[in-house]
């Protein structure tokens, strides 16, 4: 699934490791989710777009 | 076999934990053999010392199983592919051997099959690992 996480996180000047302590996973997941190698769950999407203050669908791209 | 990049004090923490258990199975099982080879024990306390060592295994496996539970949605899915690929292999050639068996090869012990099981884990876990960098 594409997604604009890595865009929003440079924007705000924010490590990958960074993110991935506000969103309480691995950096290695964060790294996943922004190459699009995984889709996170609607749980941990809710969380993304809580934290980048956008909806959900603002942000992943089916 | 569990890794938990980005995680690295709960990562240090577990191999530490794992580190001390799999070091006191050692040693109760160093124990365990050099009292069963003493032959001066009561033969009604030999299953007991040779089960001894089980102990330390099962702090191995509540330090595995509390990994487990610190790991985040990604690390736990990677980790079920590469138990999921353990479990159908191990399953593969453990029947496959024991229809080899049936047909003149060698028995061979019980205790094949962990090891077995554990190398498979890693390398599902590798190939789980893979797929998602």
């Amino acid at each position: 699934m594409k997604n604009q996480i890595k865009d929003l996180r440079a924007a705000r000047g924010w490590s990958q490791a960074e993110l991935a302590a506000q969103l309480s996973v691995s950096r290695q997941t964060v790294i996943a989710i922004e190459n699009g190698r995984y889709d996170p769950s609607l749980p941990l999407a809710f969380a993304i777009a809580r934290l980048f203050g956008m909806a959900i669908e603002a942000i992943f791209e089916g | 076999m569990i890794g938990s990049e980005g995680c690295v004090t709960n990562g240090t923490r577990y191999i530490k934990e794992l580190s001390a258990s799999l070091l006191l199975y050692a040693g109760v099982l160093a124990a365990s053999i050099w009292l069963l080879n003493g032959h001066w024990l009561a033969a009604t306390w030999r299953p007991a010392i040779a089960l001894a060592p089980m102990l330390p295994i099962a702090g191995c496996c509540w330090v595995i199983l509390r990994q487990f539970r610190r790991m985040d949605e990604m690390q736990v899915r990677m980790q079920l592919e590469g138990l999921g690929f353990s479990f159908v292999g191990t399953a593969m050639l453990t029947l496959g051997y024991g229809l080899l068996e049936g047909v003149g090869y060698p028995r061979l012990t019980m205790f094949w099959v962990w090891p077995l099981m554990a190398v498979l884990w890693v390398v599902g876990g590798f190939m789980a690992r893979r797929r998602y960098q």
